[in-house]
């Protein structure tokens, strides 16, 4: 038993380590960026059930919607970026059978849960006892993943396609690409019908000015409460 | 203070963020928040690293993102009790109660189900919604456009035929 305890014990310090040495930023950075992720999606309570499951349920589009911005954003921002060597890329490889059994595994898991990797563990952490136990779930996955690896997993995702993105393929004309791409998504997030389920427990908390359902009903939008 | 930002904010926000990761001024790499979870397993199964060629790929990557997941954790738990006040322990989603079942076992059974779903999904195509979704795609990644075009696609589908239709109260 307590020899288990020191392998989790020096496991834990070697990733301090590894993270502080590895230089993607020290210890304290990289906890920082954590806790403004945690931050921004409690925040804008994407990591409920109701928003995620609602979209998969075609009740609710804040998630669609926040993405797309998001991407649309960061696509342009980050290409200018890249070029003025202020970050690189890192892409990831094309394994297609991967992509496809994977995505396929992950969409049913992810309409199920509610959740998905990263909404998940801010779930737990605000008070989602489920969540945790579809955590310990996410870990077996884990154990079996890496335990199988070689035999089954690796072989199954099949070979890599190479790593190209639209910038790479579309050369000389990248730059307005790269614009249509961002403004396009940019586009599709705004023009998605604003669309909620909510939860009840979730909107005594807010202030008038800010209830979604009083907002919902004045602009027109689909809202719905669930109990 | 509003109790909770739009959707319009936090896309601006997570863009922000996602910009200064990839910077040379902040992380230098994109955010992901899948691989953490085998790197946590091999240390809660007490598996030894020089016996898992996985282990060995994910060594970096999984403490970065190891740690960044104890961020999350915290950032998590302070909005939700000093800014948002919605922490509360709660077993079902209001949504699953509507449109599933009142059943604890249930919600469960099926957590644990789909949490193993989500994980070995996500190691499979070698991102999640953080990696592939907004980091991939961000970067105008072909792997992640058909990633994100397999999860929109079955999320939606599994969503229309795993729940009920409409709300019964």
């Amino acid at each position: 038993m307590s020899e288990y305890f020191n392998f989790v014990l020096s496991r834990t310090e070697e990733m301090f380590n590894i993270v502080q040495n590895e230089g993607h930023g020290s210890f304290w950075l990289v906890f920082l960026i954590g806790i403004v992720f945690g931050g921004i999606i409690q925040y804008t309570r994407v990591d409920k059930f109701e928003k995620i499951a609602g979209f998969a349920m075609g009740k609710d589009t804040i998630i669609p919607k926040m993405l797309f911005l998001a991407i649309g954003i960061t696509s342009i921002a980050l290409y200018f970026e890249i070029k003025m060597g202020y970050a690189s890329f890192h892409v990831k490889p094309m394994i297609l059978s991967g992509l496809i059994i994977g995505g396929i595994i992950f969409g049913i898991g992810m309409a199920i849960m509610g959740k998905c990797p990263g909404t998940g563990p801010i779930s737990i952490a605000e008070g989602r006892v489920d969540v945790a136990v579809g955590a310990v779930g996410g870990i077996f996955a884990g154990w079996i993943f890496t335990k199988y690896y070689d035999v089954i997993f690796k072989p199954l995702m099949g070979p890599s396609l190479g790593k190209e993105t639209l910038i790479s393929v579309a050369g000389e004309s990248a730059t307005m690409w790269v614009f249509i791409y961002g403004i396009a998504l940019i586009l599709i997030a705004i023009i998605i019908p604003k669309m909620e389920l909510f939860d009840e427990g979730d909107i005594e908390k807010l202030d008038d000015a800010d209830r979604p359902d009083i907002k919902a009903a004045k602009d027109d939008e689909k809202f719905e409460v669930v109990k | 203070m509003t109790r909770r930002l739009s959707w319009w904010m936090g896309g601006i926000l997570m863009s922000f963020l996602l910009l200064f990761t990839f910077s040379v001024f902040g992380a230098d790499r994109p955010i992901g928040a899948s691989t953490y979870v085998p790197y946590y397993a091999g240390i809660l199964f007490g598996m030894d690293p020089k016996e898992y060629t996985y282990l060995q790929e994910i060594e970096k990557a999984g403490a970065w993102e190891g740690v960044m997941l104890l961020g999350a954790l915290v950032g998590g738990f302070i909005t939700s009790v000093f800014v948002t006040k919605t922490f509360r322990i709660s077993v079902i989603p209001a949504g699953w109660k509507a449109y599933k079942n009142n059943s604890v076992v249930s919600r469960l059974l099926w957590s644990f189900f789909s949490g193993f779903l989500l994980i070995l999904g996500a190691r499979l195509a070698g991102g999640c919604t953080s990696g592939h979704f907004m980091s991939g795609m961000s970067q105008t990644a072909f792997s992640s456009m058909i990633f994100g075009g397999v999860v929109l696609v079955t999320l939606l589908v599994t969503g229309k035929y795993f729940y009920k239709k409409n709300e019964e109260s």
